[in-house]
This record gives structure tokens, C-alpha cells and sequence, in this order.
């Protein structure tokens, strides 16, 4: 027989079951955003703002935002791809690659409607929304930000190498990166345990040594890379940067430690992201020391990539998704989440005061560039990727021959089943 | 038999008590295992709603085709051999240092134990620091002994970098090699010993001849273990280098790992698990066998 105490308890159990249902009912016009747990707390609380504030703007609807790490996010999105439960809007990479599998496997609707109906492409970077075009059947998500690489240099070490101005052709930053070398300056620094970080030089080399459109079908594996010449000649001409021109050692350093080292004047160029500028500003560097230019490849497209957010087939209400998603990136609401994702916004209308020198420059970069080419690990499909890496690698560490590392990865896209 | 007399023989009472805890096993360690070996016949990459049977293409995948697994293997099996080598040996020297009655022993065994009880993972981070050839402890030390030739970029060679992240987990491991044998030293007969003085034995004979005789259950038992804990090295192999450079410092199961988790390639890191099941299975079982002996003999 319960106790007095005993159902009392069970009352109050019961009375706070019945009263949390009542408080939080189902509402017809919930969605669910599923997104990382971004390093800048500014960024969260944006975000957060902005799901409120959109709610505010729409009464009856509810915005769920959910955030987890890297890791947990990808793990999160391959159970909901395997389930019919998942979020309305995902965030992930843009490009083939991790991003590319998900709208593969069919988790990713279709947004040509949405664009046309909110008049997207009107407001949106070109190079920034250039992305959503990559996929076979239509549209696939739109930009949340887009992030831009390019050779941050030291001034000071330039002058002293006597270098007077930017390279802007790959023979001028060669024969800067010799210069320095007589001078006794590493013209680079990465760090290579972090194998995305070397990668970018190897990325930059095939898009000058192979030409827009030959580095496209490289890296989409429809041209065979022991059948270009320009193949092999990268990744010769990529050893030749590590040996020569890259501050030793940097196999065994992370692209944090290669950080250090630059900032600390022991080499004189990065090969960095837009998002360097708020990290130097952050550690007191002097941004006035340091310039930016796109590494000179020749062909008219930058470097980056982007990240997207995008409509789950399997949303209920994708109509309430793709407003949430018109009403983030309205102008209004970028220009108020400026400086909080990203220090550039992929709406081009938002406009851009006080900005620190080296912001400035890279809002003259995005203008003037409306194509892009992306970083090979979101342009080849993971273990592609991963193939990649231990060949550049192998390069790098002198262990394998130019023509050897091209064969060896042609050989692994051959064998894919 | 009543169901109250029932409830009173030790056997069911033994069942009642054994049935949760199988229950447990059953679902968390014996399912995962059951499907990690059916997954190893099928594809998946963790999106497709269906998993498809492919037969032994994945073993054929990872024997013939996989650039990286025979580097894992060879790396596995050179951590293995030296894990049955210096974790032992040292543990067993500090042992018999600190069997001795000397000052402060029992701080210092403290101290020799303390880095079985970090993270293996905070365990990396801090060997990463002392690693650093710019900044790091090492490198700093050399130079202020003015031998900067001496150092070399741990992580980042390919031909070091191995043996690097082994002296990182040497120090982590070795205390516990060393309280096994300091529980196992307790056990020598004195008796013996000091009859073996007595007929005028010296220190190597006395070790030779009485403590390492009388050592045998208890080496037995830190190789038995160093070969498993070495099998399944990953957090720190992870920690300090991820595999690299150019998958140099790859093993079985960080392999496996990075085929399942990261390249989301299930069922090829599903088949590399089963390698790695079964060379731990071939010392494990002769290992329970040898205990399930050596229980007999004693009872």
C-alpha cells in the first residue's frame, strides 16, 4: 500500500508530466537547425539571436537550433540520413566531398523553387554562392559563410629579402621565395602533422601548373593523372617548395605551431585563410605588418571554399525552412551578424565600415574574384582524401618521386570500387 | 524442488546474480563484436539505409589494394615486439631498484606509477610539447647543451617518428609492468634466497636462479598484457602524430578507426577490427588456457 508520502510524490510526478506538455506544445511550425558548435562564442549567441529574433518576426514558429562538435555533428547527420528523424536545415561543407555525400545519398532537397522564389542569386556573393551549382539535380544549400586562402606575408621580412612589391605572377613568387632564401628567410611555413595545411600549397601548385578547367577534371578523377604531364610537374614543383623554400622541419608541427613560427618572424609567408585576420587580431598582432595577396596562379579563380546550410528531405515543413533561411540572409540580418560567423558576409549587399587594413583587403579579394577553386579535401570524396594526403606527404618528406606520387594516386582512383 | 528451496541453491542464486551482468555483456561487448564481423562482409558507409553483402571484398580490398594496411601491420607488429621487450625489462629493473630498502621507495614508486593514471590523450598532448623541434623540452635542452645537431624533427621524420611516439607511450606503461613485478618480488621465498647466500651465491646467481624462477607466473602475465595493451595501442598514436607523416606511424587499430569513423568506410574498417580480433585472440586464448591450467594445479 503506497504511503501518504508515496503519493504525494506520484501526484506531483504526474502533475509535472501533465503541465510540461501543456507549457510546450507541438507547434504545426517547428524546424530544427543542426549546426556546430562554432569555436567564436559570439557566433553561437548570433545565431541564437537570430532564430529568436525570426520567431519574434513570425508568430506560431519555432526555431530549434542544436549544436555539437565536428565529429559528432558528421556522426549526428549519418544517423539521421538512416532514420526519418532529422533536422529541417544541416549545416555542412560545400563541394563533393563530405558535403557532396549527404546530397548523394539524398538527404539534401533540391532548392531551385526557393531561389527562384526568394530571389537568392540576387543577394548572394557570386563566389560564395557558386557552390550550390556543383551538384547533379538542381541546387543544394545556400551560403552561411564562405572563406577565402591566399599568402598572408610578413612587410618587414619582404624589405629585408628586398622584395619592393606583391608577386603577382607565379615567376615573381618564385623568384620572391629565392630572394628570400639568399637572405636566409624560409619563404613558408605549415605545419605538416595537420595534413590539410601542406595541402593547400599542392592545391594552389595543380591549379597553376594544370590550369583551371585540367584541375577541375583532376580532382573530379575524370582525367587520369599519370596521363597529364602537369600532374607530375606539381607535385615536382611542390617539392621543390618544401625543400627549398618552407621552413624546416614542419612535418612534425601543426598548422597552430606554423602559426607561432610566423608570427614570430621565423618565416615570411602563410598560405591562410580570411579567418587569420581575427585570429592575429586576437593575439595582438600588428595587422599593419602584414599583407595579403592570392596566391598567383594565373587562372582568375580563388581559393576557398564555403559552408553551407541545407534543407533536409526529410523536413516537414521545408517552406518555414527556406523562410528561416531568406530571413538569415537578409542584409538586414547579416550586416547585424557581421564580424560574428565571419568578418565578411555572403551577402553582398552588407556594407563594410571601419574596417582593419587587412579585413579591407579581403573584401577587395572577394570582389574581385567570381569563381573559386576549392581545397582538395572538399573537392575529392574522403578516401580519396585521405589517399591524397599520405601522397603529398610521402612528397614532402622526400620518400616518394614526382611521377611515382602521381601514379600511386591514379592508382588508388583506379582501384575504387 | 519448491521455488523456495530453489531460491536457496547456491546455483540459481549464482545464476541470479551472473544474468545481469551477462545481459550487459551480451548487448554492449558480444552484439558490437557479432556485427563488426557480418559488417566486415557487407558495404556501408553510415548513410545508405541497407547494407550491402560483398563477400570478402573488403578483405580482398584491404590485403591487396589498401596502400596503408601492410604499413599498420608492420607498425603493429615492430610496437608489439618492442612493447614485449622494454616495458618488461625496464619495469622489472625498476622493480628490483625499488624492492630495495632505500629512501623515500614508496614516493617513488608513487611517482614511476603516476603516468598509468593520465589520459593516454593528455599523455600525447604533453609528449607533443616536449616533441616540438622549435620550442619544445628536447630541443631547448640540446641547445643549451650545445648539441643542436642532435636534433631531429621526432614527429615529422618518417624514419623516427615511429620510435618517438613509443618512448611517449614506454613512459606511460612502464609503471605498471613495474608494480606487477614489485607484487610478484613480494612473493619470492626469502627462505630460498638467503639458503642460496648461504651457499655462497652471488647477486646475478641469487636473481638468476631464485627471483627469476620464482618471477615466471608474474612475467608471464606482463608480457600476456603488454602484448593486448600494445595490440590496442591508438589514443596516443592518435594524439601525437594521427597516423602521419605519410600514415608512417599508422597501426591496426587506429587504421581501423580511420577507415570506419573518419573515411566512413564501415565495412572495411569492420574487416581490419577482425584482423586485429584474431591476432589478439591467438594470445589471448593460449593465455586463458595457461591460467585456466595454472588455477587447476593450484586448487
Amino acid at each position: 500500500m503506497l504511503t501518504l508520502s508515496a503519493k504525494l510524490k506520484t501526484a506531483s510526478i504526474i502533475a509535472i508530466a501533465m503541465a510540461s506538455f501543456a507549457a510546450t506544445p507541438a507547434l504545426a511550425e517547428d524546424i530544427t537547425l543542426w549546426t556546430l558548435n562554432f569555436d567564436n562564442n559570439a557566433g553561437n549567441e548570433a545565431l541564437k539571436k537570430a532564430a529568436t529574433d525570426f520567431e519574434a518576426a513570425n508568430p506560431g514558429t519555432h526555431v530549434e537550433i542544436v549544436q555539437r562538435a565536428v565529429d559528432e555533428h558528421k556522426t549526428a547527420l549519418r544517423v539521421a540520413a538512416g532514420s526519418d528523424k532529422g533536422p529541417d536545415i544541416y549545416f555542412s561543407w560545400a563541394g563533393l566531398g563530405l558535403g557532396g555525400e549527404y546530397v548523394k545519398a539524398g538527404l539534401s532537397l533540391p532548392l531551385d523553387k526557393y531561389y527562384a522564389e526568394y530571389k537568392w542569386d540576387d543577394e548572394l556573393l557570386p563566389s560564395a554562392a557558386a557552390f550550390a551549382d556543383l551538384y547533379p539535380g538542381g541546387k543544394h544549400g545556400v551560403p552561411f559563410t564562405f572563406k577565402g586562402e591566399a599568402v598572408y606575408y610578413n612587410k618587414k621580412l619582404f624589405e629585408q629579402a628586398g622584395i619592393q612589391e606583391e608577386p603577382k605572377t607565379y615567376d615573381e613568387l618564385l623568384a620572391a621565395a629565392e630572394k628570400l632564401k639568399a637572405g636566409g628567410i624560409p619563404a613558408f611555413t605549415f605545419g605538416g602533422t595537420v595534413n590539410w595545411h601542406v595541402m593547400r600549397l599542392m592545391d594552389v601548385i595543380l591549379e597553376t601548373k594544370c590550369g583551371a578547367e585540367k584541375h577541375d577534371a583532376l580532382k573530379a578523377m575524370t582525367l587520369d593523372w599519370t596521363k597529364e604531364p602537369c600532374a607530375a610537374e606539381s607535385f615536382a614543383e611542390f617539392a621543390k617548395w618544401t625543400k627549398d623554400y618552407t621552413l624546416q622541419p614542419f612535418m612534425g608541427i601543426d598548422n597552430k605551431q606554423s602559426y607561432s613560427l610566423f608570427t614570430a618572424g621565423r618565416a615570411a609567408m602563410m598560405l591562410e585563410g580570411d579567418w587569420l585576420v581575427s585570429q592575429m587580431n586576437g593575439s595582438g598582432a600588428n595587422l599593419d605588418d602584414y599583407g595579403i595577396f592570392p596566391f598567383p596562379t594565373n587562372t582568375s579563380r580563388l581559393y576557398g571554399f564555403a559552408e553551407y546550410n541545407y534543407i533536409s528531405t526529410k523536413s516537414k515543413n521545408p517552406d518555414i525552412a527556406a523562410k528561416f533561411l531568406d530571413y538569415f540572409l537578409s542584409t538586414k540580418v547579416q550586416q547585424d551578424l557581421l564580424g560574428q560567423l565571419s568578418s565578411t558576409s555572403v551577402n553582398e549587399n552588407v556594407q563594410y565600415t571601419n574596417q582593419k587594413p587587412l579585413e579591407a583587403e579581403w573584401l577587395g579579394i572577394f570582389q574581385k574574384y567570381d569563381k573559386v577553386y576549392m581545397n582538395g579535401d572538399q573537392a575529392f570524396p574522403l578516401d580519396v582524401t585521405t589517399e591524397y594526403f599520405r601522397v603529398i606527404n610521402e612528397v614532402a618528406s622526400g620518400g616518394t618521386e614526382p611521377t611515382e606520387a602521381a601514379k600511386q594516386l591514379q592508382n588508388f582512383i583506379a582501384s575504387r570500387t | 524442488m519448491s521455488l523456495r528451496q530453489s531460491t536457496h541453491d547456491p546455483r540459481v542464486q549464482a545464476l541470479v546474480l551472473l544474468v545481469p551482468a551477462l545481459a550487459i555483456y551480451a548487448v554492449f561487448a558480444l552484439y558490437p563484436m557479432i556485427n563488426v564481423v557480418i559488417l566486415s562482409f557487407q558495404k556501408w558507409n553510415g548513410l545508405d539505409p541497407n547494407r550491402q553483402f560483398v563477400g570478402v571484398a573488403n578483405y580482398t580490398a584491404i590485403f591487396t589494394r589498401d596502400p596503408v594496411f601492410w604499413v599498420a601491420f608492420r607498425n603493429t607488429v615492430i610496437w608489439t615486439v618492442m612493447s614485449l621487450i622494454f616495458p618488461p625489462v625496464v619495469g622489472l629493473l625498476l622493480a628490483l631498484s625499488l624492492n630495495q630498502k632505500i629512501f623515500g621507495r614508496n614516493g617513488l614508486r608513487a611517482i614511476f606509477y603516476l603516468p598509468v593514471i593520465i589520459a593516454p590523450i593528455a599523455v600525447a598532448t604533453m609528449w607533443k610539447w616536449m616533441y616540438d623541434p622549435f620550442f619544445g623540452l628536447f630541443s631547448q635542452l640540446l641547445t643549451s647543451w650545445g648539441m643542436q645537431g642532435w636534433i631531429k624533427d621526432w614527429l615529422g621524420s618518417k624514419d623516427i617518428a615511429l620510435y618517438s611516439v613509443f618512448v611517449a607511450y614506454l613512459w606511460q606503461t612502464v609503471g605498471f609492468s613495474m608494480v606487477l613485478f614489485l607484487a610478484g618480488l613480494q612473493n619470492v621465498p626469502q627462505t630460498l634466497v638467503e639458503a642460496a647466500r648461504i651457499d655462497g651465491a652471488g647477486r646475478w646467481a641469487v636473481f638468476k636462479h631464485v627471483t627469476l624462477p620464482a618471477l615466471r607466473p608474474t612475467i608471464t602475465i606482463v608480457l600476456v598484457l603488454s602484448i593486448i595493451s600494445s595490440l590496442k595501442a591508438f589514443d596516443i598514436v592518435y594524439g601525437l602524430t594521427g597516423g602521419g607523416p605519410a600514415q608512417s606511424t599508422q597501426m591496426l587499430a587506429l587504421w581501423a578507426f580511420t577507415q570506419a569513423m573518419q573515411i566512413f568506410d564501415f565495412g572495411r574498417g569492420a574487416a581490419i577490427s577482425v584482423v586485429l580480433l584474431l591476432i589478439t585472440m591467438a594470445v589471448v586464448v593460449p593465455y586463458l588456457r595457461w591460467t585456466q591450467r595454472h588455477e587447476e594445479v593450484e586448487a
